[in-house]
């Protein structure tokens, strides 16, 4: 499950977690122009309210992540959005805790980054062909979820757990997810370019000058 | 910009999906009571369903282990309490979930010896007809058939704190888009002060 509560995972992992996400943030933040804080905030507040749907899935019970969505949207950014979101979600819902916010938001923004980093490098050579780009995010969204799922699973080993028992379960509960928020996340995507191709653009500039930096 | 309003009503969507059927915490809890001197509970999910295949963990006060089991495929176990103190449960639902609940000592019969004394449980002490054991008899059926009753109010109780309102993810939004608006203020105003000679 993607929201560790307090007391579960061991000390050094959680000053791991610490560390990653101020870092991850502090990039993000520096490289955010300002005109681009209401899109991270509206998709900050989608994440939000996205746990909220959760339903059972064999023993266990899983919700919705859409980290893919959330970094395909704004790369970077995604560290500062999740954080805000999860910080929320910890003080309003009691889901995950402060103590461990540090790791949750670690294991739920660096698939997140790693997904947009994914997306810019097929979006940049699809320019013209907007079905592929949004393939390409609608697998970015089941990566996210997947690439999520295994590292609270190598959370919980590095805690003392046991890695191969704990990750079977976690990644099978999380198969309907995957699915779900590939399709969601493709066509999310999809609607976007169509629409307004510059959204996905990482600074406040037009798509055209647009580099991976 | 046509992309905001898009946005927005897909947010509304996610809310209303989210805040349309009661929306409890996706939390997994663990619930016990006392009845005569067996502890039964059951671990579940705030949003309903039962945590099966469970481990399940109990710990005395005294910090020795007094059980350890599996929840079946209600979620459910059971184990015979020998003294009475506080005993601590624990269920790990080995996915990262994670509940722990305390059964108080004072709900267990006085029957039963205090925590840190030797001996099994007293069998009865004195003839099966005498008044004294008469009064023991009824006082236990009295304590089991109260815990009996009042056993669903405090499941109701246990699962209602998980409740999530409308009003707090409404508030939670509400939070993201203030510090979204500090933010971009902060912003603005640093390039405004970069950009004067």
């Amino acid at each position: 499950m993607a929201h560790i509560p307090d007391g579960v995972v061991s000390l050094p992992v959680l000053a791991v977690g610490v560390v990653v996400t101020v870092a991850g943030c502090a990039h993000a933040l520096k490289r955010l122009p300002p005109e681009r804080i209401p899109q991270v905030a509206i998709l900050s507040a989608v994440f939000f309210v996205a746990a909220l749907v959760h339903f059972p899935v064999g023993p266990s019970s899983v919700h919705l992540i859409l980290n893919g969505l959330i970094g395909v949207m704004l790369g970077w950014a995604a560290f500062p959005a999740i954080l805000v979101a999860l910080l929320l979600q910890a003080v309003l819902f009691g889901f995950g805790g402060v103590v461990v916010l540090g790791l949750n938001v670690m294991n739920v923004a660096v698939p997140a980054v790693l997904c947009g980093l994914l997306f810019e490098a097929v979006h940049l050579r699809s320019a013209g062909k907007p079905r592929r780009s949004a393939v390409a995010a609608g697998l970015c969204g089941a990566l996210g979820v997947l690439l999520t799922v295994l590292a609270v699973a190598l959370s919980l080993a590095a805690s003392g757990r046991e890695f191969v028992p704990a990750a079977k379960l976690i990644v099978f509960t999380h198969v309907p997810v995957m699915v779900i928020e590939a399709a969601f996340t493709g066509a999310a995507v999809g609607l976007v370019l169509r629409v307004k191709p510059d959204f996905l653009a990482r600074s406040g500039e037009p798509a055209a000058e647009e580099g991976v930096a | 910009m046509i992309r905001r309003p898009a946005l927005l009503v897909l947010l509304a969507v996610l809310t209303l999906l989210a805040g349309n059927t009661p929306a409890w915490a996706h939390k997994m809890k663990v619930f016990a009571t006392a009845e005569g001197t067996t502890i039964a509970g059951y671990a579940y999910f705030g949003s309903g369903g039962r945590a099966m295949q469970a481990k399940v963990t109990v710990v005395g006060a005294d910090g020795a282990p007094v059980y350890e089991g599996v929840t079946d495929d209600q979620g459910r176990f059971a184990f015979n309490a020998m003294r009475r103190m506080d005993h601590v449960v624990t269920v790990d639902g080995g996915d990262g979930h994670m509940a722990i609940y305390t059964v108080t000592a004072a709900e267990l019969p006085e029957s039963l010896p205090a925590a840190g004394t030797t001996g099994a449980a007293p069998t009865a002490a004195a003839p099966a007809s005498s008044p004294a054991a008469i009064e023991a008899d009824l006082r236990m059926v009295v304590d089991e058939s109260v815990a009996r009753h009042v056993r669903p109010l405090r499941e109701q109780l246990d699962a209602y704190q998980e409740k999530i309102w409308l009003h707090d993810v409404i508030g939670g939004i509400g939070y993201i888009l203030g510090l979204s608006g500090l933010a971009f203020g902060w912003a603005s105003r640093r390039q405004t002060g970069k950009g004067r000679p």
